[in-house]
């Protein structure tokens, strides 16, 4: 096996005979962001969501932190086996709960103890300055302050892989720079292997190492992004293009 | 059922039962008798209901919550105590009789005409509330594009009424099905279909095969408009979404808009307060209501606990049923809706029929056929599907990306089931309750026939006692039916959360 903390091999995926993925194959070294980009139903998110286990590759094999979670077309370790921190398009965050509560669920589903869930649903509230938020439903907060909770719910059981499917597509362009930018930091500062789902170009430039471009469920371009020219140690060490 | 109305009394094979149903004349007529029946209260109450869906949809109105809650109050009133009101009202003794100093609407009140008016009143606010969601449906965007190239009122005849027609439809066909199984008001009415002669051939001969072969009609109309409703609508049958903006609104002038109102005026006169009035006006005319309760004090009892220990199981079923239709992947999935409507729409005395046959027998469900339970059972058989297909239309209202969302973060399912979407539908499950709670409480044709010895429900006691009885003692019995009936759907009401509402901090 490689060094790659995230593998995809040859992953096809279809739905209702349509091929949706097809023989996509990528690989992520531990710490380093990658971005997919593309327009519309080109599969992006598929890709997430089998790498997450919310859908079984057809064809393939997915690895991840070294173990084989997906292949011969059944998903060898179930999504909660896979400790990989997932912030959803629409959010997904669980309206009956308070802010502490979301996150504290997560804790509670992987058996942390009661004490050490307290400290850790704070000093996951911390990271992304929303303690004072703690007992409110997230129905009493912001756009923003929305997708902070969502990033604090994915990092608060400490995964070292993050998935992101287009988390900032419903801001205003200011609030999504500061909070792409926030995103940078807390990636680098963990060390977080986190692919993130976007179509747009800038963000995925001046958030990831490497951006792959996919066009009706294939890769069609890797390249490096800005960032990883400025970060030299961050660069992809294996991608295939299947035509 | 369906062996032993192939069997004759000796236990031999035999096709009699269904020979003589398609031979004889009598079961001819029947068969006349309750389609015309269900034709003509789903007519009444599509012609009735339909066109106030539309105007509560898309019109402005005073006190609109109000007058929606008043009109439909018919449809938690038991139908069987709507026929009971209606001869205190216009039957040989009652109050008209009485006040004009003749009897001149009995003749029309014991007919298949007033069953089918006493039905279409009861069953009117199934296609009013259709209607309603249907017209709340339709995207805007349809209308407004229709609207540049178009008069409103050709958009409104070509357009909308054309996207809300399926299911004005699919709501006459429930009604349809609904009639045609109802026992307890053709009974009252004395007119003769299949649900009182099979109630009949059951009940007073213990011919359980004629039983079963008078009831193989009313299945089959069942599952064939079951199958067509779920064809009519498809998977609208879970969509309560509204759209974004609503479409074309109906304006009226002040005269149309007043006429509009007394409209709506004579409808709740009609439908629920002339009946109430009438039950009032009998049980305080002699004050029977201290010794009605007296005497039917185990009824009421035994009514209220089974009702909630029903409207409980069915909910806390009806929950994991309803998860799994509106979850369901497989292609089966196209069967679950037909086979929740028929169980639904199957006749009530059906239902009593069948389930005494399949508990009647030795060991733990021969127990559970002697006690009590049996009844809760009944509920169950007869409720557990519409309060299913509620739950299932929540459960879509619920993001998949929340459920998955758990899963990711290494929930069960058992845990994400009662930590995620339960609580999530906790306003569901209450109005869930609320309904199961109502029908149980309400429910007669079936309970009838399998209540054990010595256990009886508040509606088999008013319609045991309605023949000997004084009609005030039994219309003391009935308020008190409707006021228990009406108080969980206005507490529902008032303590359900408005759209948008805020949870405290």
């Amino acid at each position: 096996m490689s060094g790659a903390f995230l593998r995809l091999l040859e992953v096809t995926k279809r739905f209702d005979e349509r091929f949706v993925i097809e023989r996509v194959s990528l690989e992520l070294r531990e710490g380093e962001a990658m971005a997919l980009l593309g327009p519309s139903g080109c599969g992006k998110t598929t890709v997430l969501r089998l790498i997450a286990g919310l859908e079984t590759p057809d064809h393939g094999e997915i690895w991840i932190g070294g173990e084989q979670v997906a292949a011969k077309g059944r998903n060898t370790v179930p999504p909660r086996g896979r400790n990989i921190g997932f912030v959803f398009q629409d959010l997904a965050l669980w309206p009956h709960l308070t802010v502490a509560g979301n996150l504290d669920f997560v804790l509670q589903s992987q058996r942390w103890e009661r004490r050490t869930r307290r400290d850790r649903v704070d000093e996951a509230l911390r990271m992304v300055h929303m303690s004072p938020h703690a007992d409110k439903y997230p129905s009493q907060l912001s756009g923003g302050e929305q997708q902070r909770v969502a990033i604090a719910r994915a990092l608060v059981a400490r995964s070292q892989l993050l998935l992101l499917d287009e988390p900032l597509s419903n801001l205003d362009s200011d609030l999504k720079s500061a909070l792409l930018e926030e995103l940078s930091v807390l990636q680098r500062r963990l060390n977080l292997t986190t692919l993130y789902v976007t179509h747009d170009e800038t963000e995925a430039m001046s958030f990831a190492d490497s951006i792959v471009r996919m066009k009706n469920g294939q890769i069609v371009e890797i390249v490096a992004s800005n960032q990883a020219k400025l970060n030299a140690s961050a660069k992809p060490i294996l991608m295939t293009c299947e035509e | 059922m369906f062996v032993v109305s192939l069997t004759d009394a000796a236990g031999s094979l035999t096709l009699n039962n269904y020979r003589q149903l398609l031979t004889e004349p009598r079961q001819r007529a029947l068969m006349l008798t309750s389609v015309v029946l269900g034709v003509g209260a789903a007519i009444f109450a599509t012609v009735l209901g339909a066109p106030l869906g539309l105007v509560f949809a898309r019109a402005r109105l005073p006190a609109k919550r109000f007058l929606r809650i008043a009109l439909i109050v018919p449809l938690v009133i038991p139908p069987y105590i709507m026929a009971l009101a209606w001869v205190l009202l216009t039957g040989p003794v009652g109050l008209f009789a009485r006040a004009a100093g003749r009897d001149f609407l009995s003749d029309w009140t014991y007919s298949l005409t007033g069953a089918i008016v006493v039905l279409g009143l009861t069953f009117y606010p199934l296609s009013m509330l259709a209607t309603e969601a249907a017209a709340r449906r339709v995207d805007a965007r349809l209308e407004e594009s229709a609207l540049l190239a178009a008069s409103p009122r050709r958009v409104f005849w070509r357009i909308t009424l054309p996207l809300i027609g399926p299911t004005v439809a699919a709501a006459g066909l429930i009604v349809f099905v609904l009639a045609l199984s109802e026992f307890g008001v053709p009974a009252l009415l004395r007119v003769r279909v299949f649900t009182t002669e099979a109630f009949t051939a059951f009940a007073a001969f213990y011919d359980f095969g004629a039983g079963v072969a008078l009831c193989a009609p009313l299945l089959v109309v069942a599952l064939i408009v079951s199958v067509v409703i779920k064809f009519i609508i498809g998977e609208r049958l879970l969509v309560t979404t509204r759209s974004m903006r609503l479409g074309l609104p109906l304006i009226f002038n002040r005269p149309l808009r007043a006429a509009i109102l007394l409209g709506i005026a004579v409808v709740i006169c009609a439908s629920s307060l002339l009946p109430i009035a009438a039950l009032l006006f009998e049980a305080t005319r002699i004050n029977r209501i201290a010794s009605a309760v007296s005497t039917s004090g185990t009824a009421i009892a035994n009514s209220l606990w089974l009702a909630f220990a029903g409207a409980t199981l069915i909910v806390a079923l009806a929950a994991v049923l309803g998860y799994g239709r509106a979850r369901a992947r497989s292609r089966l999935r196209v069967l679950f809706d037909p086979a929740f409507i028929l169980l639904f729409a199957a006749p009530s005395t059906v239902v009593g029929i069948g389930i005494i046959g399949l508990w009647n027998r030795e060991g733990l469900m021969g127990q559970v056929y002697s006690s009590q339970w049996v009844i809760v059972v009944t509920y169950i058989a007869r409720f557990a599907p519409v309060a299913a297909l509620m739950l299932a239309a929540s459960v879509r209202q619920i993001s998949t990306s929340s459920e998955e969302a758990a899963e990711v973060a290494g929930a069960s399912w058992t845990h994400t089931f009662g930590r995620i979407v339960l609580p999530q539908l906790h306003t569901a499950l209450m109005a869930a309750w609320v309904v199961s709670f109502i029908f149980c409480f309400g429910e007669l044709g079936a309970t009838i026939l399998v209540a054990p010895p010595g256990e009886s429900t508040l509606p088999v006691r008013v319609y045991t006692l309605i023949a000997n009885t004084p009609s005030s003692e039994v219309a003391s019995l009935a308020l008190m039916q409707v006021g228990i009936t009406i108080v969980p759907l206005i507490l529902l009401t008032v303590f359900l959360p408005k759209k948008g509402a805020r949870k405290p901090a």
